[in-house]
Order: C-alpha cells, then sequence, then structure tokens
C-alpha cells in the first residue's frame, strides 16, 4: 500500500470521526471540517500512522460570502504526504481554536489571517494586527469591505497625545 | 546680442586670462551643491534596484558625484524615495525628512512614489508622496532605468543652480 492510498484511509477515518468530508482536489486531499472540531482534526493530523501531517504549511482565509474559511496545508518533512483542512467559521461570530498550541509556527499565520478577515483565534498567545498599523479600521480582505477614496487615504494619521 | 552684454563678457574674458574669477556666494554653493548631491538610502520597493543598477560601474553615478548614499539621514541632502509608501510608512518617510538638513530636496522616483501607480486603489497606499513632503523631481516608469534617475538627478542640479528660473516658472515674475 503506497503513501497516498495510507493517507486516504487515515483521513477518510479521522473525517468520520469529526464530521467532516473528503475530496480530492488536483491531486491534494482536501478535508472540511467544522470549526470547533479544529484542534481535534489537526492533533490527529499530526500523528497519522505511518503518514504524519506534521508541518504545518500555511494558514489562509477565505471569504465566502456566507462564511469564512480557514484553511490549513499541511505538509511532513518525513514524506511525501500533503494535506489540506478546511474548517467552516461562522461570518457574524467568526471564532475558531488556535493552532498555536500545536504549533507555535501558526503564531504569526493567524495574526494574518486576524489582520485580514477579522477571524478571532481563541487561545492566541498575541492577537493584534501584523500587517496594518493598530488603528486601521475594517478588514479589508472581506469581500464587503469599502476602501476609503483617495482624499481619505492622503491624510496622514494624526498622533494622538499619548503617543 | 546687445553691445552691453558683449562687452561685459569680453571684459570677463579679460580677467580669465589673468585668472581671476567673479561669482557670488550663492552662486558657488549652489554649483556645490547641486555637483554632490549626498542622496539618503530610502529604497522601498523595486524602484530601489535599479537605484542601486544606478551606482554600480555600469551606469555609474559617481560620475556625477552622486554616489556617496547615505544610511543616516543627518548626512544627506536629496531623498530619492525610490519604491511604494504604504500608508503604514507615510509616518516614517515624514520623519527621515524631517532629520535631513537644510537644504534638502525630494525626489519621487516611479510612478508609485509620483502618484500610488499600480497600487493607487488599494486599502494601504497614498496616492504619491508628494501629499507627506514637497517634491522636487518626478521621475515616471516602473520602475525608472538608471538612465532616468541619472536624468532626474541632472533636472534637481538644474533646478538647484538657477533658482531665479525656478521661480520664474513657479511664480512668473
Amino acid at each position: 500500500m503506497g503513501n497516498k492510498e495510507v493517507l486516504r484511509k487515515n483521513v477518510e477515518e479521522l473525517a468520520s470521526r469529526v464530521n467532516g468530508t473528503v475530496e480530492e482536489m488536483l491531486d491534494y486531499l482536501v478535508l472540511t471540517v467544522k470549526a470547533p472540531y479544529i484542534t481535534e482534526t489537526l492533533t490527529a493530523a499530526k500523528n497519522f500512522k505511518e503518514t504524519p501531517c506534521d508541518f504545518l504549511h500555511d494558514i489562509a482565509g477565505v471569504d465566502k460570502m456566507d462564511h469564512f474559511e480557514v484553511v490549513y496545508h499541511l505538509t511532513s518533512l518525513r514524506g511525501p504526504q500533503k494535506l489540506r483542512v478546511k474548517a467552516i467559521v461562522d461570518r457574524e461570530n467568526p471564532v475558531i481554536d488556535s493552532v498555536t498550541r500545536i504549533w507555535p509556527g501558526a503564531n504569526f499565520m493567524e495574526r494574518e489571517a486576524y489582520d485580514m478577515f477579522g477571524i478571532q483565534f481563541k487561545g492566541h498567545p498575541n492577537l493584534k494586527r501584523i500587517y496594518l498599523w493598530d488603528d486601521f479600521e475594517g478588514f479589508p480582505l472581506r469581500k464587503d469591505y469599502v476602501t476609503e477614496p483617495p482624499e481619505v487615504r492622503n491624510i496622514m494619521r494624526v498622533r494622538r497625545a499619548d503617543e | 546680442m546687445d553691445v552691453a552684454k558683449e562687452k561685459e563678457l569680453r571684459e570677463a574674458e579679460a580677467l580669465m586670462e589673468k585668472n581671476v574669477l567673479l561669482t557670488t556666494i550663492d552662486k558657488v554653493l549652489n554649483w556645490g551643491r547641486g555637483h554632490s548631491f549626498w542622496p539618503v538610502t530610502f529604497g522601498l520597493a523595486c524602484c530601489a534596484i535599479e537605484m542601486m543598477a544606478a551606482g554600480g560601474p555600469r551606469v555609474d553615478i559617481s560620475r556625477f558625484g552622486y554616489e556617496v548614499f547615505r544610511a543616516s539621514p543627518r548626512h544627506a541632502d536629496v531623498m530619492i524615495v525610490a519604491g511604494t509608501c504604504t500608508r503604514k510608512m507615510a509616518p516614517l518617510l515624514r520623519m527621515i525628512y524631517d532629520q535631513m538638513p537644510e537644504p534638502k530636496w525630494v525626489i519621487a522616483m516611479g510612478s508609485c512614489a509620483s502618484a500610488g501607480g499600480p497600487f493607487a486603489d488599494s486599502y494601504s497606499m497614498i496616492t504619491g508622496v508628494d501629499k507627506i513632503v514637497p517634491v522636487d523631481v518626478y521621475i515616471p516608469g516602473c520602475p525608472p532605468r538608471p538612465e532616468s534617475l541619472i536624468y532626474g538627478l541632472l533636472q534637481l542640479q538644474y533646478k538647484v543652480n538657477h533658482p531665479d528660473k525656478v521661480r520664474l516658472l513657479k511664480h512668473g515674475k
């Protein structure tokens, strides 16, 4: 049994445990779960037998209009396996558990997703903006974000008295 | 040429043969400034690569005396804003400009620094650094070639050497 079949078996077993769906997309196994299951899913994926997906490659946010998605790309330094986990997050109340306890490197990636989409990562040690400045209003990569006109953007920020 | 002007030139020529040079302090200072700009290193994006290429041996801006790129704004007198200036960078750009000693000039290099460029509609951009610092020379291009940068610096040299002409262009008297 090759690496791919073992991975598929592991992922399908995991999907039945966390109410997820599995599909294959361009040579990539995609596991879609609901947000509350994410810690369980990723802990299990990290500890897969024979095909551990233990390297967190990237975290991305996606705005799907009626909900958000947080996409985790998992690979490994110990094999060719790769797995994509999508977590569906409610749009009105975008809260999901942080994975910084599983991978400390998720720190900055989650801050980026928070910066651009406003997704709250529960349990994150330092959840604040990373690219934009602290008093920026709104989350610019959301589909309903309206960019300010250049006349507003060109005004330089006035320094507050307590700075 | 009118007679008075010709006479003045002949007298100047006669003085030249005796190794005498007549000028004003302002002219000498402006001549010196225009031929030895010390740019502050302010590369923000891909334009900075072209700025570095201009400092390299192929198109050598040290031929004109502009090669002394300073890491500290306190040593510099011209700021070449090479690249995309975002709203987060704007206060820092202003701070560096404020630290430069007078007299000082600003060159906006590339379309981003001049007018926002392809990112003008982005949430994070200001449309041109002229909204925060006074710009003397705009160099178009995306990014401009080193030759364009040299041409821009020579335009600035002309501007420094001829304050009367600049005043004429600006105010008409």
